[in-house]
Parts: C-alpha cells; structure tokens; sequence
C-alpha cells in the first residue's frame, strides 16, 4: 500500500485538540480570570457604570428625536425646538464621553489585570522543575505567556464588555419602544422570533464554518511553520513537489472553509438587515394607520425607525463577539493550566540554612531515572570531604551529569538521599543550596546583555570590583578588556560575538564571582587552540582553589590534579579512589590508564600538512 | 513598494470578472437602499395627507420587496467579493510557500523562523483585508455618498450642505488618530517582540537562573518589559477609545443639524415632515459606509506595511537554481571530486573564510571520513555537495562535471543526506521514513528502517510505522531521531551518502551495527561520513582531518595513524570514553 499525499492529519484521534474551540463562557475560569480584576475592582465598578450611561445617552436621541417633532415641530415652537437641539446636542457629547470612559476605564482594568497575570504566569515558571521543560518546548511556554494572554485581552477590548453593553442597549430599546406605544412595538417586533430562529440557523452554521476555519489555519501554519523549519530537509531531498502539494491541499481546504463562512455570513448579514427594512415597513404601515386613526404623532414614528436601526446593530456584531470570547476562553484555560504545573522542587515548609557550611557532601543509595524505571544511577554512595577535589570519570550514558544535576536539585532523587553539609538537600533552603553551589555546564549559555551583567546575573551584592577580580583570576580580564565598552561590552543572544574558549573562561569567571563553597563542573571538551587551552586549564586550578569541587573530567590534566577518581560506568560507581590507588586496583581505571598513557610517547609531531590532499 | 502594488495588481486582475460581478451588486444594493427612505417619505407624505391606509399599506409592501430584494443583491455581493479575497490570498500563500522553498539556506540563516511565519500569517491576513472588506468599502462608501448626497441636494441643498457639514471634519480628525494609533500600535507590537525575547532567553537559560537563585534579577527584567508593554498598551487604548465613537458622533451630528435646522424649516412650511423623515432617513443610511471609511483608512495602512514586508521574501533572490543550459547525467555513478574549493559566508562587511582549498577525490563505492574539531570546517562540506550553498571558488565534480551544471533535482535526488540535526516532521514515522519518495513505498519504508537500526523499535510503538511524532505524537530519543533520519536518507536508495556527525546519540556498540549493516548494503554507494567517534569510522577508505577550514591530514587510518598528527593525537584522547563503554 501506498500513500499518497496524506495531508498531516492524524489516525489517532483529533490531534489538533489544543486549536479546538470550547465555550464561550466558562464559569469557573471566569471566576479565576476575575481574580486578577479584584485589585482594581473600584475602577472596574466605575467602567461597568458607565455601560448603563452611554447606552442611555445613546438611546435617548430618537426620543429627543420625537419630543421634537411631536412636540415643537409639529407645534411650531421654535424656541421649543432649539431646546431639543442642545439636549441632542448634548446627548451625542454624553455618548461620546462615556463610551470612551468606559472603554478606557475597561482597557486599564485589562492592562493592569493582565500586566498581573503575565508577572503570576512568569514568576511560576520561573519555578518550574527541569523536568518540566524538558517536555515542554520553550515556544510553547512563551505562546501562553504572550499571544495566549493577548487573545485575552482581545475579550475585554472587543468580546465580553460590549456583548454586555449590547445586552443593556438591546434592554434599553425594547423598554422604551413599549413605554412609548406598547402595541406599536408588539408589531414592530413581531418579526423577532422568525429572525431568532433564522439567525440562529446561519449562526450555527457560521459557527461550524469557524470552528473549522480555526482548525484548518491551525493546521495549515503548523505545516508552514515546520516546512520553514525543515527546509534543509525539504531541499535536500528535492521534494519541493511533494511538499508544495500537501501545503496546496491545506491552503485549498482554508480557503474552501473561508468561502462556506463567508456565504453564511453574507447571508445572515443581508438578512438582519432585511428583517431591519421590513420592521420599518411594518412601523409605517401599523403606525401609519394610527397617526391616521390619531393614536400617536409623527414623532413616534420616527423614533422608532430609529430604534429598530439601533436595534440590529450589535445582533449584527453578535456572532464575531461570539468567536472572540471562544478563542478568550481557550487561551484562559491553557493559562491557567500553567498556572497549575505544580512547582515539584521547592523548599521545604521547615528548610534550614545550616550555619556550619564547609562543603561536604554525601550520596546515600541514590538511585535516579528521569522516568519510569530507566535508571541513571542505581544506588550510588560516596562521600566528598570538605575542599576535596573529585573528578567523575566515565562514558556518555554513565550517569555523570546526573550526580551533578541531583546535587543543586535540578532534578530530586528517586531513592536515596543527597546531602550537602550534614542536611539532606531536600530540607535545605532551596535558594541557600543552590548559592552555596556554583554550576558550570559545557555549553556555557550567555545572556545578551553587558559581561558585568552576565558575570553577576543581577545579584547587588556582587561589586564591579569582585566582577574584575574574578575575571582576572580566570584569565578572562585581558580579552574583556580588550573588547570595546571592556565589561560594558554587550554580549549578543547566547554569547554569539565571543569564542568558545571566551565564553568558557567567562563561565568560570561568572563562578567565581559568586563565590560558591562547592563548585561543580562539566568540563568541555579540550581545545585545540593549545593557547585557549593553557588558559582554561590555569584559570580552572584557580577556580577550584579552597572549595570543594566536582568536575565531571575530559582532560587528563584535571584527572591527574584531582584528589579523588570516581569511576561512573552503566549508571553505577564502580571504583573510587586516588590516582594511585586506583592503578594499583587494576581495575576499570587501570585499564583505562594503561590504554590512554603506555603508549609509546609521541614522536615529533609529522607536518602532514594540506600537501598530502594537493 | 512599486513592485508590490504590481504584483497586487496581476492578482486583481485575475478575478476581474467577479470583482466586477460584486461591484454591479454593490450598485444594485445601493440602488434599492436609496429608494427606501424615498418609499418611507411618499408614505408619511401620505399619511401626513391624511389619505386611505391603502395607499400607506402599498408603500410598506414596496419596502418589504425591495428589502427582500436588496437582501439578495447584497448577499451576493459580499460573498462575491470576499471569496475573491479569499482566493487571492490563497494564491498569495502558495505563491509564498513556492517561492520559499526556492530560497537558498543563507535566506534561512538570516532570518529567523517566527519573523517569516508572521509575515506569512499576518501579513497575508492584511492583503487580504485589504482586497476582501476594504476593496467591497471602497467602492461601497463613494457611491452611498453619490446617492444619497444627490438625493438630498434635491430635496434642500442648503440642508444637506449644514448636514454634511460635520464629516469633512470628521475625516480629518479620524486620520489624525488612525495616524496615532498606527504608531501606538507599532510600538506596543515592538514591545510585545521584546517582551517575547526577554522570555524566550530566560526560558533558554533557565537552567543558569535557577542554578544561580537568580530569578530575582529575571524578574525585575520582566517586570520593567510588562509595565513598558502594559503603558503602551493603555495609552493605545486612549487612542483608540477616542477613534471609535468618532463615527457615530458625526453621524448624530448630523442629524442634530438636519432636526434643528430642518425641523426650523418644517415649522415655517418649507419642508414637509415627510422630507425632514426622509433626510434624516438618509443620512442614518451614510452613517455606517462613513464609519466603515474610518476602519477601513486603518486596514489600507496596515495592508500597506503588509505590502512591503511580503515583497521583502518575494524579492529574495533564489541564487541557487538550475543553470539555464543543465543537463542531467544518464546514470549517477558517484565519484566524487573537490578541486580547490573554497568557501566564505559572504555577510555584508566582513566575509568569513570557511574552507580553504578542499581537494580530494573519491571513486564510486568509497568510503570518505571528515574528522576535526567543531567549527573547522566539515559540516560546510559536506553542505556544499548537495548544494545547499555553492562553492565560493573551486569545483566540485560528480562523475566528472561540475554539479553547478546539473539538474539540481537530479543532484540532490542522488545523495541520500543525514544532516547534523535530526529534523523531522510532525507526521507518521511512514511519512518521514518514506519522505523522499513519492508516492511513499512501504516496502522500501521498512527496508531502511531494518538498515539504520530501527524497525524494532518502531514495531514496539503503538500505531507501528502511522505512529506520529512530534509535538503533537510521541516523544522520541536523540538516538531514535538520528536513525529516523537515517532510515530517511536510505528511503531512496541513493547512490551517494552523506552522514553528517549522525550518530553522535547513538550508542558506540549501536553504531558500530548500524555502520556495518550500511556496509553490507551499500552496494557500490559512495559516502561521505563525519564522525565525532573516530573509532568507527577507521575502516574509511579515506580520512580527511579538517583544521580551520583546511585538510591537514589526508589518508587511511593505518597511514595517519603512523603519522603520529593531529589524527593519532585525536585517536587517543577520544579512546579514553570509548574504551571505557566497551567494558
């Protein structure tokens, strides 16, 4: 069997579920959307007062427009007339304010609520284990705290406060119509109940035409999304053809949708506005008869004209409200999910900071998996005197940056415990552990911003001085200085503008500068530049100097200067011990030294150079 | 901006005929709308008479058959020229997607991911805006006017001039706000990318603030970006607080006028009530086209920008196509050669030397190893083989002719590569297996997988081979990604491999499998392989150590081995993990 030009869509079950469209209310996150509206409840009172008003100054023109010509018109009072005027007059300049305090008022609300949630979603990510972000890609987290939020936002400016303010308005106009000639409205609204129902039915299938339309853009950008990601790929393969065909089918089945919604909503909207014409017809012909009959005047007449037109103005928004607060609640919901990732690695309710601090550390039967039962370390016990130097050593998989990584409690052991000073990590103050702990990974990241900033990641307490002394010991004063601004200069995303060895000696430097009791370390791969390497090697005794220190080693030169050799292989710790010792063990690391240093001494380096390849 | 407004125009111009459909509705719409107020004045006119109900009830059934009518007319109006607009914009996207896919990989360097997709997205979104809605407005909003103005003047010129009055005002006021809004709304977009960029760092080095208890700091950064962003936000707000009822208070302006002035009129007999009815009737039908004229100043500026930013990918230029005078070789062989080739990015400024005199050749059934440092030089290339960008100086040759002279279908039709990054597409494992085939053939499907060591697993999942992966499906192992793509690159059997540093998640034991099962079904196909292990690449026919962009060291293991350079020096450092894992 062959397939051919399946579009992306999955077998298994609706895989699009995080586009879909639910409700477009929903009590109970209303209710925790309203929490963040609660410390500016005073100004949103206010905004919600003003809805009442502006409708009011709004539905009070076509009564003015009444008064006026029953009254004065047809009377010929002029003065009378004049009076009216101003009072329009100054109805429109009351519409005008309080719609715009309204708005305002209700956008302030949003913003400060929403400035809120944004700080809540961001400080509890903050929070958040490695393990979260381990499944969670960072696009994803970023979607919530922006565009999701922002759909949000969408519901105060454009969805739910007006629908509200549709409702009162809507209120408003059938209230008056009565008092002003109950059976007059009875007529003019005869036609309601036909144009719920028939609304209702292009409503529906609008709806339908929409909740497609979103899934279908979903799906279409996801693609578009992956074939700019992929389009080494694509090109590679030369598969240019097959990839624009399935793009072209994605693209046709939006737009098809587009063309059912837009039928549908051209045909709800000719109808409203049909149904708006034939109400006044029915005004002229039921009220023409009872001017003629003397019932009411002309006035009336024409007030309600006016109210019918203002009357089919928001059923005409309705169903773009409708969407708008759909795709809120949407957005809301996957906030609050979030909100909700509960933060597993946090201090304990009774944690301590132990005064006594020198840098000792303890394994206890630790055994770690980062799921289920793939275990990454089986019951690892050591223990690391205070200023003891340890070098891990063994294979990738072996489980060496998972020791570290359990150490500041980047991860939390399965089994076992880990203690740092005495005090099982887990009861330590989280953030007194991790000060206590300065970490060094391979891929050192930078932020973008000036060195100073990257060295002290905004601690106060770290001084210009301490910076420049720290970056002098690591050997990375001189390049720093070297460069434009010195330690103003700014680094770029990641560090992009500095050299590798740079951006390493700067990562010792960062170390340093927090001044840690244990240091811990994940050396990078030796350079090839010897002179880069030289300086590392320096700064990195330095940096070592008077703590105590864990390096998961790649250099032989670390290994010889170490204390203490531990032995990682297939999760477990097999041999520990001094240089010595361990050779005299004859065991994994004997072998391992027999291979790397009993080989015959290199001869003068050959100079095999480009000319073997000419 | 000129060569966007043409290329808008050849799309107008490929939907003439219904736009010219849509506008005739338009006018017939607008036609039946200006005889309602004209019906609604011969009625109170009548009743006014104080004649029959008859003739009161005849005027009310005109209107109800016009508005039956009209609501046709005005149906097919709106779907006529909206589906246009749609269909525009699906031209446009496809037309997009072709023209990127023709793009070079230095477009894609310089550009990142989410700046093209909103430019694909929104930008498309406000073409279309501006050829769907604003499109059916422009003409709309001019001929409301030419009517109903001209039906007013004939009823008092002087009243209509008073009622009109407020409206040049108006626009003068709205495009002074749309003018601030635009800039309010550019800024509260630019804060909303840094906000975004302060976020996606900090999420990035998330391990470096936790590991350092620096959130604090993390924080505050974020803070001072939400209150900047929550400032503009308001202040947009204001901006547009103030545009929105501007409409609708001229619209009741004028009718103030026309209910004083004229009702001044009515009282000393020069205007009927059924006139002043009449007027305000049609100045009520001008309110809405005039406030569509207000939304729509703020779409043609934004479909301006929107122009411009699509004619920025339109007018990249694919530098990498097929010759004018390509021809296709009969059948590919593989021998490969590279004759002193040199390599730069050439960004503005400051070209960087990337390879410099790459010269090796490789007869058909080799076996090439890059080895060297990160950053020396390999990956370039082996990028260049495949032409993802082409050689700065130099040739590379493919069975004897320069690669720049073939087919480039054919070119990369014959090289099966697996690139440093194991990308592979939200879709079943089948679709990504077999993607370079079409139509996907399950046999050769499974056949690579079997070779790149990962049929079993894929057996082991759920749905088998329609398992999805990705996002939105199961999660997969670096190692697993890396065979996938492998299994990917052999899909098609091709005569040229290129491994591009592929198996570094892979275990060594599983590496060593997967490169002797190559091995056994290679049948005569030549490869170029990178490793980061060189133990399993010391069966190459040749190794080629890169340094800085330059070969150094060129031979088989025994020879540089027995050279005791760079290569051997490697061989040790690396044997301390390796050997270690064997145990």
């Amino acid at each position: 069997m062959s397939t051919v030009a399946t579009p992306p869509a999955a077998p298994q079950g609706d895989v699009h579920q995080e586009d879909a469209l639910g409700k477009a209310y929903d009590a109970r996150l209303m209710r925790r959307l309203f929490q963040y509206i609660h410390p500016y409840r005073g100004l949103f009172v206010l905004s919600l007062a003003c809805l009442p008003l502006t409708s009011l100054f709004t539905l009070a023109q076509p009564y003015i427009l009444k008064l006026a010509i029953d009254r004065y018109i047809a009377n010929k009072d002029a003065a009378g007339l004049s009076t009216m005027g101003l009072l329009y007059a100054a109805s429109v300049v009351g519409d005008f304010a309080f719609f715009y305090l309204q708005y305002y008022l209700t956008m302030l609300v949003a913003q400060k609520s929403l400035a809120d949630l944004r700080m809540h979603l961001f400080t509890h990510v903050q929070t958040l284990p490695a393990a979260f972000f381990d499944r969670n890609p960072v696009g994803r987290v970023l979607t919530r705290l922006t565009t999701d939020v922002d759909v949000i936002n969408e519901m105060f400016s454009a969805g739910a406060m007006t629908i509200l303010m549709d409702v009162v308005t809507l209120l408003g106009i059938v209230l008056i119509m009565m008092t002003i000639n109950a059976r007059l409205a009875l007529v003019t609204l005869s036609l309601l109940p036909l144009m719920v129902l028939a609304i209702n039915f292009f409503r529906l299938r609008a709806r339908e035409s929409y909740r497609l339309i979103r899934e279908r853009i979903a799906r279409l950008n996801a693609y578009l999304q992956e074939a700019i990601s992929g389009m080494a790929v694509i090109q590679l393969f030369a598969r240019e053809d097959k990839t624009f065909r399935l793009f072209d089918q994605l693209n046709d089945s939006h737009r098809e949708a587009n063309h059912w919604s837009n039928i549908y909503e051209a045909m709800l909207f000719s109808m409203i506005e049909a149904v708006s014409a034939i109400s006044i017809a029915l005004i002229v012909w039921y009220g023409g008869g009872q001017i003629v009959a003397g019932v009411f005047a002309f006035g009336t007449l024409v007030a309600f004209i006016e109210y019918v037109q203002k009357f089919f103005v928001p059923i005409r928004d309705f169903s773009t409200k409708y969407a708008v607060m759909q795709s809120a609640m949407t957005a809301a919901e996957r906030v609050f999910q979030l909100l909700d990732t509960p933060a597993t690695i946090t201090s304990a309710a009774n944690a301590r900071v132990p005064e006594h601090a020198p840098g000792r550390i303890e394994f206890e039967h630790v055994c770690f998996a980062y799921k289920n039962e793939d275990w990454v370390l089986r019951d690892v016990s050591f223990v690391i005197a205070p200023g003891e130097k340890i070098a891990i050593v063994g294979a990738t998989g072996a489980g060496k940056t998972s020791i570290i990584k359990l150490l500041n409690r980047t991860y939390d052991v399965t089994r076992g415990r880990v203690l740092v000073d005495g005090v099982d990590v887990r009861e330590w103050d989280l953030a007194a552990l991790r000060r206590r702990i300065g970490v060094v990974l391979q891929d050192v990241f930078m932020f973008s911003g000036s060195i100073t900033e990257n060295l002290t990641l905004g601690h106060p307490e770290i001084t210009a001085a301490t910076v420049e002394r720290a970056a002098t010991i690591v050997n990375a004063h001189r390049f720093i200085e070297r460069m434009a601004g010195g330690y103003h200069a700014p680094l770029r995303e990641r560090g992009n503008n500095i050299s590798t060895g740079q951006r390493q000696l700067l990562a010792f430097a960062r170390a340093l500068a927090h001044d840690p009791a244990i240091l811990v370390l994940d050396e990078a791969p030796a350079s090839v530049d010897t002179e880069t390497e030289l300086l590392i090697q320096d700064a990195l005794e330095k940096l070592m100097e008077g703590r105590t220190a864990v390096v998961i080693a790649h250099r032989l030169s670390t290994i010889e200067h170490s204390d203490r050799i531990l032995v990682m292989h297939h999760g477990q710790l097999r041999e520990s011990g001094s240089h010595a010792e361990l050779v005299a063990q004859r065991g994994l690391y004997f072998r391992l030294y027999q291979l790397q240093y009993n080989r015959p001494a290199a001869a003068a380096p050959a100079e095999l150079r480009a000319g073997a390849a000419k | 901006m000129m060569a966007a407004v043409r290329r808008l125009q050849s799309y107008v111009w490929r939907y003439r005929r219904r736009y010219l459909a849509g506008g005739a509705c338009l006018f017939i719409t607008a036609t039946l709308a200006m005889s309602i107020p004209y019906l609604l004045k011969r009625a109170i006119n009548a009743i006014e008479l104080g004649q029959s109900s008859h003739e009161v009830t005849f005027f009310a059934a005109a209107i109800v058959g016009i508005a039956l009518v009209q609501a046709v007319a005005r149906a097919f109006s709106r779907t006529l020229i909206f589906n246009v607009g749609r269909d525009i914009e699906y031209d446009l996207r496809n037309d997009l997607f072709a023209h990127l896919q023709r793009l070079p990989q230095s477009f894609y360097r310089a550009q990142q991911t989410g700046d093209l997709m909103s430019r694909l997205v929104n930008d498309v979104t406000a073409v279309r805006m501006l050829l769907g809605p604003a499109i059916l407005n422009l003409v709309n909003t001019p001929l409301y006017y030419v009517y109903a103005v001209s039906i007013m003047v004939r009823l008092d010129p002087v009243l209509t001039a008073i009622a009109l009055l407020p409206y040049p005002l108006v626009l003068i006021v709205v495009k002074h706000y749309s003018r601030q809004m635009m800039e309010q709304t550019l800024r509260v977009q630019e804060q909303l990318a840094e906000m975004s960029s302060v976020v996606q760092e900090n999420l990035s080095g998330i391990h470096v603030v936790q590991s350092y208890v620096a959130e604090a700091a993390a924080t505050a950064k974020f803070a001072a970006i939400n209150r900047r962003f929550q400032a503009s936000s308001v202040r947009l707000a204001r901006v547009r607080g103030r545009m929105l009822p501007v409409m609708k208070v001229a619209a009741s302006l004028g009718t103030l006028v026309v209910l004083w002035y004229g009702g001044l009129h009515v009282i000393s007999g020069r205007l009927t009530l059924g006139d002043l009815v009449a007027f305000i009737g049609y100045l009520g039908l001008l309110a809405w086209p005039t406030m569509a004229l207000g939304w729509m100043l703020s779409i043609l500026q934004r479909g301006r920008a929107a122009l411009q930013r699509l004619e920025h990918v339109f007018g990249a230029v694919p530098d990498i196509c097929d010759a004018p005078d390509a021809t296709p070789l009969a059948a590919v062989q593989g021998r490969i050669e590279f004759r002193q080739v040199d390599f730069a990015y050439h960004t503005p400024g400051n070209g960087h030397q990337v390879l410099d005199g790459i010269t090796f050749t490789l007869e058909p059934g080799q076996q090439l190893a890059l080895v060297g440092r990160t950053g020396s030089g390999k990956s370039t290339i082996a990028q260049l083989l495949p032409r993802l960008a082409d050689v700065s100086d130099g040739q590379i040759l493919l069975d004897g002719r320069d690669i720049r002279t073939l087919p480039l279908q054919q070119l990369r039709r014959s090289i099966g590569f697996v690139p440093q990054d194991p990308f592979l597409f939200s879709d079943a494992i089948r679709a990504n297996i077999g993607f370079p085939l079409d139509p996907v053939d399950d046999q050769r499907v499974h056949e690579a997988a079997t070779v790149a060591g990962i049929a079993d697993e894929i057996a082991a999942f759920r749905h088998g081979y329609d398992q999805i992966i990705g996002e939105r499906g199961i999660t997969l192992s670096g190692g697993q990604r890396q065979r996938l793509t492998l299994a990917r690159a052999l899909a098609a059997d091709p005569r040229i491999l290129v491994l591009d540093d592929a198996l570094s998640s892979v275990d060594t034991r599983t590496e060593r499998r997967i490169l002797e099962a190559l091995r056994d079904t290679q049948r005569g196909r030549t490869s170029i392989v990178i490793a980061h292990r060189i133990s399993t690449i010391q069966h190459a026919d040749l190794i080629a150590v890169v340094d800085d962009g330059r070969i150094v060291e060129l031979g088989d293991h025994e020879t540089l081995l027995a050279h005791d350079g760079l290569y051997a020096e490697m061989v040790r450092q690396q044997s301390l993990e390796e050997e270690l894992a064997e145990l």
